[in-house]
């Protein structure tokens, strides 16, 4: 590939009729197709696996010529797919016509055009082990020794087939440690360093193993992350997290992956539950309305002792994750879903100041509010300004439940704020979340037609439409200084919002546990803290046994939820189930061509990998494979 | 002429094919196209430029009426004991009777030049009436007047011609109102999910600046009632705008900066309601946030206006108007809080406008000639010709 980068500074419009002219029927050892319906694809997939496993060697014999011709329309197929392909893709499928450079020394297989991607081929090297070739779509393999020259033409966007080399000649020697190398940070190098002074068994690193090292980090500098539209594409169900049957994944689906790679973000969603719970005890305690109950400060001061913890580790591994596995962290800001995720470490931590037993802290310092509203206000200038700017990411097309959360931080920020004692601050993020709420709100009743992600069926993810409407009138009636006329207003939306809920709760069962629910039980102790609040202003039996009822149905919640977690933890061990949203292709696999071909592969690929992709599932699944 | 439909394709890509059109061409396809009976050349270049001229050039009316009423605020809000003594000292007064003459001379050649437009070439305005981005800027010569009015050194807002100027100036504002916000929720193509782009603001702030002016010359129930209108369409108009159903696609890369008037709106609403509530209360006090908040969302996104400062054109003036009402709506809170914080911010605000506006003159001086440019995007839309035009 390195000779040919060259080649491939050629644009994609040279490609076809270079190949248009080239008739390679005749030559040796070159791949060639013919266009009859074949069982499989027609390039040639065996010789991955034989190259797989046996690296050192090119051997000439076991290249089986492909079936078929690379015609001038292959050559077109990926130009079609380009559109969903960002410049510079890191991960790039590339569309690679490989040509003999002369006949002899073209041992190997070409490659028709395939739109694989590294993580394409890294699947098909997961998959080698099953002898499935026919199974196996066209991959693309770049001449990974210095002796076969590649011709490849790959189309622009692409990169380095020499990836491929690389993973190839890894995979020979060890087949776990390359494959997540596309997603560390440090490319696989520190690692590689590591063990070789650990004195491992280690190959030497060979002068283009060195260079293609040194050509991944500068992709990486260069790439993007995928495109929205590919994470609509490639993605199903209401958290977008499902990835669906037609799809391929960059990392190999049998496998469980490094731990921080299955560590999401959404996880900050036990700390929104923990904390909030915390606040709640604090409130029952210390509010008049529940006085009569008697419960002592101490379990706000356990609960949020728990919920520092909780805190603390999290945020260690996430760092760790960051750190070491950056790439996956980006790919994870630009999921459509889990970018509002990112605004729950700072909720969080507001909540855990709200929550604050009094015996530790009496008043909170000014500057802390300064400190945690920051972070946030810089996070909402860019996601308020995608939705502004219309682009790629405007609100009619991303909007779902989740994005609730970015909104909440800025009424839970209003609410610390002012009962710190500031003034102008929480006006002005109640400002802007009042008008951006108002924006959500509309557009998530509207259920534009442009909307892809929002689940026909009702999921715990509804409930953060409750959160909002419940915080801003804590936050108002804090503002206010009194639990006037507004924050009434937003109470009763709120409480309308949750009974429309709970009403339905039929329509929440049989879907499958995730650690993000957690996420999704803040909104209900909120309602009851808010229902406490209003309790007091308006004192009768029915608003006491209201906020009771809320309170008490918000800590068997997540009582429920914690004894789940803890199943799911030690029993089934899957808690932490391969993250598979950030693990999609840039750009779908399969060529056009080949549809037709593929559909049959397809089906009985996805029936042998349902039961790697219900890994997420969780035990359910196992019953109902279909689920 | 033509559709909305038509004119919802991406605009950016169709500009330079049209764009290099129009420059091959130059001159002679705008005259044989609007002009069958070909007039003597000095008098056909005269033309071109009527045609040429498109109600857009108000903006440069708009920032500086802006200005005037910002100096006029400024200045007087020196009798009162704050911060801005020294400041509002420093700003002679014979700047501030310059800048309301120039700002006076510019809107009276711009109206005069439009009513012979209006004349000569009615066809156009027509046209230009009826484009979804062109028709909001018919707003824009009532504002400009409502602006200098209030921001007349000798007229007092009790005066009875103040009230007739008023008068004078709403009645269009009214009728373009009832015409325009009826078209967005009965008119087939023009509902207001297919024509929504930020231009539209114009017609919010159109009622905002009525509401204030009807305020200071003290009929109070006028001024509610021009609010409550242009509140209500605001809050339509702002949902829709950030749900974007069409993407960025409803209005050509080349203005870009009308994306200012994104903040302009809320800051004058809450000068508006300012003025109506006699105090900076809470109403307001969010208002003039949320327009910080989008002003500094727009400021940390500088690629979006790449595209169009590559060139100089009348759309460079959409900046000022939009930052000068962010100062003014900053000087009315920095009165009503009395903070140094926000004294601070006031100036910073008023010293921006101040820079922008005094760049945006010199540059237009210096380049007047690419004021009327041939490949400008929204003069292709008046073009009566067989083109559909590219905005």
């Amino acid at each position: 590939m390195e000779a040919n980068r060259s080649k491939s500074s050629t644009t994609g419009a040279e490609v076809p009729s270079l190949l248009a002219n080239v008739e390679v029927s005749h030559l040796d050892g070159f791949d060639t197709t013919t266009p009859a319906p074949s069982p499989h694809p027609p390039l040639s997939p065996r010789t991955q696996q034989q190259l797989n496993q046996d690296d050192a060697t090119r051997p000439t014999g076991r290249v089986r010529p492909l079936d078929r011709v690379t015609h001038r329309s292959d050559a077109a197929i990926p130009q079609f797919d380009s559109p969903f392909q960002p410049p510079g893709s890191r991960h790039a499928p590339h569309v690679s016509i490989s040509l003999p450079s002369s006949p002899t020394g073209f041992s190997e297989h070409h490659l028709p055009p395939h739109a694989g991607g590294d993580g394409a081929e890294l699947h098909r090297l997961s998959r080698t082990s099953a002898a499935d070739e026919a199974e196996r779509p066209p991959m693309h393999h770049a001449g990974r020794t210095s002796k076969v020259m590649f011709r490849s033409q790959p189309i622009p966007g692409g990169v380095p087939a020499h990836m491929g080399g690389r993973m190839n000649s890894r995979a020979g020697r060890t087949m776990n440690r390359g494959r997540y190398d596309s997603f560390k940070t440090f490319s696989g190098k520190l690692e590689r360093q590591i063990t070789h002074l650990a004195g491992g068994g280690v190959p030497v690193n060979t002068p283009e193993e060195e260079e293609v090292g040194d050509a991944i980090s500068g992709e990486r500098t260069a790439s993007l992350a995928p495109n929205v539209d590919r994470f609509f594409a490639a993605l199903e169900g209401p958290e977008l997290d499902k990835l669906k049957s037609s799809e391929a994944l960059v990392l190999p689906s049998d496998k469980k992956w490094p731990f921080l790679l299955r560590f999401p973000v959404s996880t900050f969603g036990m700390c929104l539950g923990v904390s909030s719970q915390a606040i709640l005890y604090k409130t029952i305690a210390t509010a008049p309305p529940t006085e009569f109950l008697h419960v002592s400060l101490k379990v706000n001061l356990v609960l949020w002792f728990i919920a520092v913890t909780l805190m603390s580790i999290i945020t260690a591994v996430y760092a760790c994750k960051i750190v070491f596995f950056f790439e996956a962290v980006r790919r994870e800001y630009y999921h459509p879903v889990r970018v509002n995720f990112f605004f729950a470490p700072w909720i969080a931590c507001m909540f855990l100041a709200m929550g604050v037993p009094p015996s530790i802290v009496a008043e909170l310092p000014g500057w802390l509010w300064y400190a945690l509203m920051a972070p946030m206000l810089c996070l909402e200038l860019k996601i308020y300004g995608q939705w502004m700017s219309g682009g790629d990411r405007r609100l009619s097309k991303v909007a779902n439940p989740s994005n609730h959360l970015s909104i909440v931080g800025n009424f839970v920020g209003a609410l610390l704020g002012a009962s710190m004692g500031l003034k102008e601050g929480p006006l002005f993020f109640f400002g802007v979340g009042m008008a951006h709420y108002a924006v959500l709100f509309v557009t998530l009743y509207q259920r534009l037609p442009t909307n892809a992600t929002l689940p026909k069926d009702l999921h715990p993810v509804f409930f953060l439409f409750v959160a909002a409407p419940s915080v801003a009138s804590m936050a108002w009636a804090k503002i206010t200084g009194e639990f006037g006329v507004g924050a009434k207003l937003a109470y009763f939306i709120a409480m309308f919002l949750y009974a429309s809920l709970a009403v339905r709760i039929n329509f929440f069962r049989g879907i499958n546990f995730s650690l993000s629910w957690w996420a999704y039980t803040f909104p209900m102790t909120g309602a009851g803290i808010a229902s406490i609040r209003y309790a007091t202003v308006v004192d009768n039996t029915f608003t006491r046994g209201l906020s009771l009822g809320l309170s008490l149905l918000a800590t068997l919640t997540v009582t429920g939820l914690f004894a789940t977690t803890m199943v799911h933890a030690f029993i089934f061990r899957n808690l932490f189930p391969n993250d598979i949203a950030i693990a999609i292709t840039h750009k779908k696999i399969r060529p056009i061509m080949e549809l037709e071909q593929r559909s049959n592969d397809d089906d009985s690929r996805s029936g042998s990998s349902t039961t790697t992709k219900d890994i997420e599932a969780g035990p359910t699944a196992a019953v109902a494979p279909e689920s | 002429m033509e559709t909305t439909s038509g004119t919802l394709k991406p605009c950016g890509q169709e500009l330079s094919p049209k764009g290099a059109a129009l420059a091959d061409d130059d001159g002679s396809m705008l005259k044989a196209s609007v002009a069958p009976n070909k007039p003597p050349p000095l008098l056909a270049s005269r033309f071109a430029m009527l045609t040429r001229f498109h109600a857009g050039y108000f903006r440069i009316s708009l920032a500086l009426s802006g200005q005037a009423l910002l100096w006029r605020t400024l200045s007087d809000s020196s009798t009162e004991p704050s911060a801005l003594r020294p400041v509002a000292r420093s700003l002679p007064s014979a700047a501030f009777a310059l800048l309301w003459c120039l700002a006076l001379l510019t809107l009276v050649a711009l109206c005069a030049l439009y009513a012979a437009r209006c004349v000569l070439r009615f066809p156009a305005v027509r046209a230009e009436f009826r484009h979804h981005v062109g028709m909001n800027y018919l707003f824009a010569p009532w504002i400009s007047w409502l602006l200098l009015l209030q921001a007349t050194p000798f007229l007092r807002p009790e005066a009875p011609s103040y009230h007739l100027l008023w008068w004078a100036f709403s009645l269009p504002i009214l009728v373009l109102d009832v015409k325009v916000y009826g078209q967005w929720f009965t008119r087939g193509r023009k509902f207001l999910s297919m024509v929504a782009n930020p231009a539209s603001h114009m017609t919010v702030i159109a009622n905002l600046v009525t509401a204030r002016a009807a305020a200071k010359m003290g009929w109070h129930e006028g001024a509610v009632a021009m609010f409550a209108v242009g509140a209500a369409h605001y809050l339509v108009l702002f949902v829709t705008l950030y749900q974007r159903f069409l993407g960025s696609d409803s209005l050509p890369a080349m203005l870009r900066p009308v994306f200012f008037l994104f903040f302009a709106a809320p800051s004058m609403a809450s000068l508006a309601w300012c003025s109506i509530s006699m105090s900076f209360d809470t109403g307001c006090k969010m208002l003039f946030f949320l327009s910080l908040f989008l002003f500094a969302s727009l400021v940390s996104r500088p690629t979006l206006f790449k595209r169009a400062m590559r060139r100089f054109s009348v759309a460079w003036w959409a900046y000022s108007f939009p930052l000068t009402v962010l100062a003014l709506a900053a000087a009315e809170y920095a009165e009503g809080v009395r903070e140094p914080a926000a004294n601070v911010l006031m100036l910073a605000l008023a010293v921006l406008s101040v820079i922008v506006t005094l760049a945006l003159m010199v540059f237009t001086a210096f380049r007047t000639n690419e004021l009327l440019p041939h490949d400008d995007p929204f003069s292709a839309a008046t073009l009566p010709t067989r083109r559909t035009p590219s905005s």
